[in-house]
């Protein structure tokens, strides 16, 4: 067991900080480029009407204490009589969303745009850290891990006797991309920065998303 | 600390028992949480890794961040949580594993920077 590595300084000019910058700065021009391709369509007018009469309708539900019961059931009435409500669809005509959507190009365009967006700057990134930056000793993590992290901290550098808590250049990708995100909300706004993050951790496997979805 | 945007609820209503919150003003109010506690992991990172803390000393910091931070939010809603939130957990454990990764992150970046090299 090493007990402490000596690192050079230039490794922490020339490896830790660029990684971490080129990361910062990576994120905010895919934040940009992504408003740039994402195409704004106009909503249909028909979908919009029939998500305000959802919203009344849940709001008539939430409030329903609070007015008299003849004035709740003639509302009622409006929404889902069995002729003319507003909310009642005819038998065999709601059309299920999945269908929908294979029906819509533009909706899986959009996807497909938005995955794009995501996976070739990633590629880009890992390729150019792969190229310049591989089997560097980065960093160290200021606390000790078991053995079982060793495969997910010294990603890219061979040696089972350094002790867990070093980090690997390559490693060190990882963690920025997994630890930046909180840092892209403060500084990009909210816009999509934790969904996107969020179809990362689903598409790169990495597991165990933390945290729960903001409601 | 925990910035703006706390919306009001009919607060009128709150005597009765059903709840009538806004959902926009809700998940303003749960954006604030979110941010004020990224904010501060992050913050709370770095000041672990200049301090030099290393192994659980700086986990306690972030514990004691955290709960910092919750004191300070129920301070900026005038310790009368169910005026903008629907519950205490909201307050009190949102967002707080999302933070760890962001504190993580800071944490070994400025330590490695100050005291590794």
């Amino acid at each position: 067991m090493a007990e402490d590595l000596v690192l050079d300084t230039a490794i922490r000019d020339w490896v830790l900080i660029p990684l971490t910058v080129v990361m910062i700065l990576i994120g905010v021009l895919r934040y940009f480029v992504s408003k740039l391709m994402r195409s704004q369509q106009n909503p249909d007018a028909k979908v919009v009407r029939e998500g305000q009469v959802v919203i009344r309708a849940r709001n008539l539900r939430a409030g329903a204490n609070f007015i008299p019961a003849k004035s709740f059931r003639a509302r009622r009435a409006y929404f889902s009589n069995e002729e003319n409500g507003l909310l009642h669809v005819p038998k065999g005509q709601g059309q299920n969303p999945q269908a929908q959507m294979f029906s819509d190009p533009n909706m899986a365009m959009d996807m497909m745009k938005k995955n794009l967006s995501m996976i070739i700057p990633q590629t880009l990134t890992f390729a150019w850290v792969n190229f310049f930056f591989s089997g560097f000793v980065a960093a160290k993590i200021p606390f000790p891990l078991t053995q079982r992290f060793r495969s997910m901290l010294q990603n890219g550098i061979d040696l089972s006797t350094v002790d867990v808590s070093y980090v690997s250049s390559r490693s060190w990708y990882f963690l920025n991309l997994f630890g930046l995100r909180g840092l892209f909300s403060l500084i990009l706004g909210e816009e999509n920065a934790m969904d996107d993050t969020q179809r990362m951790m689903q598409m790169s496997g990495f597991g165990m998303d933390p945290t729960k979805v903001q409601t | 600390m925990a910035g703006h945007g706390e919306s009001e609820k009919k607060s009128s209503d709150a005597v009765n028992d059903l709840q009538t919150f806004r959902a926009e003003n809700l998940q303003s109010n749960m954006k604030v949480i979110y941010y004020s506690r990224t904010f501060l992991s992050i913050i709370g990172g770095v000041i672990a890794g200049i301090l030099g803390f290393t192994g659980l000393t700086g986990f306690v910091l972030y514990f004691l961040m955290m709960a910092i931070t919750s004191v300070a939010l129920i301070a900026k809603a005038k310790f009368s949580i169910h005026t903008y939130f629907d519950s205490w957990n909201r307050v009190l454990l949102d967002g707080f594993l999302g933070g760890l990764m962001s504190f993580v992150l800071f944490w070994t970046f400025a330590y490695d920077i100050v005291h590794i090299f």
